[in-house]
């Protein structure tokens, strides 16, 4: 019956019993012995060491080998970043070498509420440093280095509201006096030959951004952008105010850190809700209500919060109306008011200027600079471009043209170039129709400003 | 008569050997397999609230004070310089008991609680569990509710 | 001679009243025992008490349709496992898929066999499918197996499918998002077929709710019930198919007679084409152990391989599933990557009338197919005519598949892979 051809399997059976065994053994050890154990025993052994009480060593010896976790559902994120980095709420273990060191700024930021990627990005769901950095095949996100660090702070605070950030800040300002805007739109506003920046910084790496500042053509085949001169740090920060440009919706609680009380910010907001109508500032202004300049000694901070909150009830009388001002933003203003006397503030508030200075104003916001060069000086090359290969300048513009002539080709644009040479392809850069952007009172102190580019004493007259 | 299914020459031993060694590394596979199958169904991390969890500096809460933490159903005593918790989930069926004037009311059933938490009416059968309070590196008060201390334990700065 | 100690121990508790009370025949010892083990027992009795010994052949059947089978019961076990934690939301399950990997023990290992056994299944389904075709065992009487064996390859490209869709990552966003348009291109019914396939008309949150339900619980059941009715044919149909040179061929017995030398207790009353027993003992051996022993081999065999390309293997986990990036090219699963160049050519022609046309033909195969010789052989001189036709399907088909796969570059525009240099990727 039983011929043996059962038998000559046995070798095979024994094989792979023993195959599947080594396998099932292997799978158990790659789960097992994790770095991230590693890690967290040595912790536990420096804590050991640290205890000064019995109590606290018994604390030590007790805990548990386990992964830890920041749960986020506003931010819709879990950051395991603390089952290795798990010193860094502990200020004793400053400097100590990493994963185990102290991470400075906890208490604006508290790590249960913020976590860890929102600033650093990362893969927080990943429990191994390579992958958890990020810079792994399939995840767009790695780890900032830390030297853009400060790009993250744009994502919730206004760049130029934060001291802590002060390259962020930088850069805000390099974008808007270079001119970027003239070209690419940002928070809506600003020129359509380039693409719009509002997700930059979640799309490029910061290389790519450096290279695309420094030489835009090699990252960008057949871009019209000019090179631009940055010295080393202004490259940093212009790339780390890019890096902060990542189109973030963030909820509630988060968005609500945007206005951060400040000077800026309360001169932004006394502008724009137009108290300039009533009250004087360094002799310019409305007369209902009292001159501003000296607010700073007759009143104090929480007088004018609360006159802010509400007028008549500090004011018995007044026609101030009630402005619904949330309280970050009465805080600005009272900070603004404060600032008056010091900073002479008062002289960069758009409504109190000349139309050549509101013009100018004009000129910085929609980035005009970016392609005719600062003050309208020239000098940006346009490939192929009739005029020299380059954008005109704007320096003699005023006669060329008549006002009328120049304001309506400010809001016409126009697309087509003349090409010095027709075979080859046509210059990148034209000049983009302004009137969807440009309100028409600023167009006419922006022709006011550009009449008045000419060198004085060139008007021969005839 | 139908033959034993073992031969009569008998298995040769490295027959045998192999045999043996082939059952038993299979039964440890499938036992070590098993073990991983339970093993997997165990959860690493959690997704629920902590039962650990931060409720803010000492300075945050003033002398004397009894603060209702709602989103993690405690409160928070402070008498001087000592701090303890005390669970707000009413022992009888669950629902979150009240302040009163002195100690604690629970809206469902009427259950009353004194100062410390124990039972003085009503139908709870229990008192209100008291939990660990530490004082976390960062100078937080770290509560633990997973770790249920004696009424007269405190955190003394 | 010792039997070994686990078989010893296995042996005694089967013999014990509660041994004996849930295995009712215990460790055979004889022949009769053999046999019921066999036939008294749940799980084994759709295979006979004896087998035909050219049915044990390897180099006959190379054991692909069990080999599909054990794929099936691995991605059953591992997908039940892998439900323990995935949740089918759009918000949710690239970020699980990342928590297996990451914090669930063994969840990395078990999501790569199960991703490994998906991939393993539909290749071993078609081979199958090839080596009953070369043997010709879909003639007369297993014409109707054929069938459900078609039947059965299209559900097992449907798991696939809607499985490819779970990890909701790149790969399976713009996969799905190819083969449902595929499907949208057949007439009349295309959008319609689309619009139900999707719940609505973007691959969204409807699409990966009805993908999981196909995939977890419909999809399995039909296969299950149509896998239990393929095996109960192949007993039913006289076990694996034999040359007609080896004994035990199929007879059909007259109604009413039976065999007066046995002294078995009636356990079936088999009409029609089964093998006699009693009638050529010496081409049968008992299932029990030989049939069995071999089939726990091929177990072991395909259990080692799977685990070994999961333990050294990740299954692929792109970035997250974003409807405003494409990559490009985008492709279908490589099963449908022979489909896709076709569809190249000609939506119409290419996506709809030449694959249903395939469809149709390979399941009405053995009602064409009327000839009844060359059963039991590979590559049987009778059939040379039939062998050639498939033989230049499916290399038409290889061909189709690698061109896709290996060939095809950006808007699917043809690239050598060893020459071109890589494009110039939009750059971070």
């Amino acid at each position: 019956m039983n011929d043996g051809s059962v038998r000559k399997f046995y070798g095979w059976f024994t094989a792979l019993g023993l195959l599947v065994g080594v396998l099932v053994g292997l799978g158990y050890y790659r789960d097992e012995y994790r770095p991230w154990k590693d890690y967290q025993r040595q912790f536990i052994r420096e804590e050991i060491r640290r205890a000064a009480t019995p109590d606290q060593r018994l604390l030590a010896q007790n805990t548990p080998i386990q992964l830890q976790q920041i749960i986020l559902p506003e931010l819709n994120r879990v950051d395991r970043c603390t089952t290795c980095h798990l010193a860094v709420e502990d200020p004793s273990y400053g400097g100590f070498p990493q994963p185990l060191a102290y991470h400075p700024l906890h208490d604006q930021h508290p790590f249960d509420k913020f976590g860890c990627t929102i600033c650093h990005r990362g893969q927080g769901r990943a429990t191994t440093a390579a992958e958890a950095h990020g810079n792994v095949p399939h995840w767009d996100e790695p780890m900032l280095p830390l030297k853009f660090i400060q790009a993250s702070c744009g994502q919730c605070h206004e760049a130029s509201d934060n001291p802590a950030a002060p390259q962020l800040a930088r850069g805000q300002e390099l974008f808007e006096t270079v001119g970027c805007r003239g070209c690419h739109k940002l928070d809506g506003v600003g020129g359509n030959i380039g693409p719009e920046l509002d997700r930059v910084g979640a799309r490029r790496s910061p290389d790519w951004l450096r290279q695309h500042f420094l030489e835009p053509s090699a990252v960008t085949p057949g871009s019209g952008m000019p090179p631009q001169k940055f010295s080393e740090p202004d490259i940093d920060a212009i790339v780390l105010f890019m890096l902060s440009q990542t189109g973030a919706n963030l909820p509630g609680f988060y968005a609500s850190m945007k206005v951060i009380p400040s000077v800026d910010e309360g001169r932004r907001l006394f502008q724009q809700k137009g108290c300039i109508g009533c009250h004087t500032v360094d002799g310019h202004g409305g007369k209902v209500g009292p001159v501003l300049d000296d607010v700073a000694l007759r009143r104090k901070p929480e007088w004018m919060m609360q006159h802010f909150r509400d007028p008549q009830s500090v004011s018995p009388g007044s026609v101030m109306p009630r402005f619904g001002f949330t309280e970050a933003e009465a805080r600005a203003l009272t900070e603004f008011l404060l600032h008056l006397r010091d900073q002479k503030v008062a002289l960069s508030i758009p409504s109190l200027m000349a139309p050549p200075d509101r013009g100018r104003e004009v000129f910085r916001k929609y980035g005009c600079a970016g392609c005719h060069g600062p003050e309208g000086k020239g000098g940006v090359p346009n490939r192929n471009a009739k005029t020299a290969q380059q954008i005109p300048a704007l320096t003699f513009v005023g006669d060329s043209y008549t006002k009328a002539e120049l304001k309506k080709f400010i809001l016409n644009g126009q697309r087509d170039i003349a090409s010095l040479d027709p075979q080859l392809p046509p210059p990148p850069l034209y000049m983009p129709a302004w009137g969807s952007t440009i309100k028409d009172a600023e167009t006419d102190d922006l022709v006011d400003y550009l009449f008045s580019l000419k060198p004085k004493g060139e008007d021969l007259g005839f | 008569m139908n033959p034993q299914s073992n031969d009569k020459d008998g298995v040769s031993r490295r027959g045998f050997f192999q045999l043996s060694l082939g059952w038993i590394a299979g039964s440890l596979a499938a036992a070590a397999t098993a073990a991983a199958v339970v093993r997997f169904l165990v959860p690493n991390v959690l997704f629920e609230p902590g039962q650990r969890f931060k409720a803010g500096t000492p300075d945050d809460y003033p002398d004397g004070s009894i603060t209702f933490l709602e989103d993690e159903r405690v409160f928070l005593v402070r008498r001087g310089n000592s701090f303890r918790c005390l669970s707000a989930v009413c022992t009888h069926l669950g629902c979150t008991v009240n302040r009163a004037a002195k100690g604690y009311h629970c809206p469902c059933h009427g259950s009353v609680f004194n100062e410390e938490g124990a039972v003085e009416g009503g139908p709870a059968p229990r008192a209100l569990t008291w939990f660990l309070v530490t004082l976390s590196k960062d100078n937080r008060l770290l509560v633990d509710k997973g770790q249920v201390v004696e009424p007269d334990k405190y955190l003394v700065l | 001679m010792k039997t070994p100690l686990p078989k010893r121990i296995w042996g005694w508790f089967a013999r014990t009243g509660v041994g004996k009370s849930i295995f009712r025949v215990g460790l055979p010892q004889s022949n009769l025992e053999r046999s019921q083990a066999m036939v008294s027992s749940f799980l084994l009795h759709v295979q006979p008490a004896k087998v035909n010994r050219h049915s044990l052949r390897a180099s006959y059947s190379l054991g692909l349709g069990l080999i599909s089978l054990y794929l099936f019961f691995i991605l059953i076990g591992t997908g039940v496992l892998l439900m323990f934690y995935y949740v089918p939301s759009t918000t949710q399950a690239y970020d699980r898929m990342k928590d297996l990997q990451f914090v669930v023990s063994a969840g990395l290992v078990i999501r790569n066999m199960h991703r490994w056994a998906a991939h393993l299944m539909v290749l071993f389904v078609m081979l199958h499918m090839c080596r009953v075709f070369y043997t010709g065992a879909y003639k007369h009487p297993r014409e109707f197996n054929w069938v459900i064996g078609v039947l059965l390859f299209l559900t097992t490209l449907g798991l696939s499918f809607t499985g490819y869709l779970l990890p909701w990552d790149q790969l399976a966003f713009w996969a799905i998002t190819v083969g449902t348009n595929i499907a949208g291109y057949a007439p009349f019914i295309g959008p319609k077929l689309k619009f139900l396939m999707l719940g609505g008309n973007v691959v969204g949150q409807e699409a990966l709710t009805r993908f999981y339900a196909l995939h977890v619980i419909v999809l399995p059941a039909a296969a299950g019930l149509m896998v239990a009715v393929h095996l109960w044919r192949v007993r039913k149909d006289g076990g694996l198919s034999r040359p007609e040179t080896v004994g035990g061929s199929v007879q059909t017995m007259p109604q009413g007679q039976l065999p007066t030398n046995k002294s078995y207790g009636l356990m079936e009353l088999a009409r029609g084409t089964t093998p006699q027993v009693g009638r050529d003992p010496d081409d049968e051996v008992f299932s029990w152990p030989h049939l069995i022993f071999r089939e726990l081999l091929l177990f072991l065999l395909v259990i080692a391989f799977v685990l070994f390309l999961a333990v050294f293997w990740n299954a692929p986990l792109e970035e997250m599933a974003n409807a405003i990036h494409p990559p490009n090219p985008a492709k279908a699963p490589w099963y449908f990557l022979g489909l896709q160049e076709l569809v190249s050519y000609s939506a119409f022609w290419g996506g709809v009338v030449v694959p249903a046309l395939l469809v149709t033909a390979l399941a009405l195969l053995p009602y064409l197919d009327r000839g009844r010789r060359g059963t039991g052989r590979w590559f049987a001189r009778e059939r040379a005519m039939a062998n050639t036709i498939f033989s230049v399907c499916l290399a038409v088909a290889v061909a189709l598949t690698i061109i896709g796969t290996v060939f095809r570059g950006p808007n699917w525009s043809w690239v050598v892979p060893w020459r071109t240099p890589p494009a110039i990727t939009e750059g971070r």
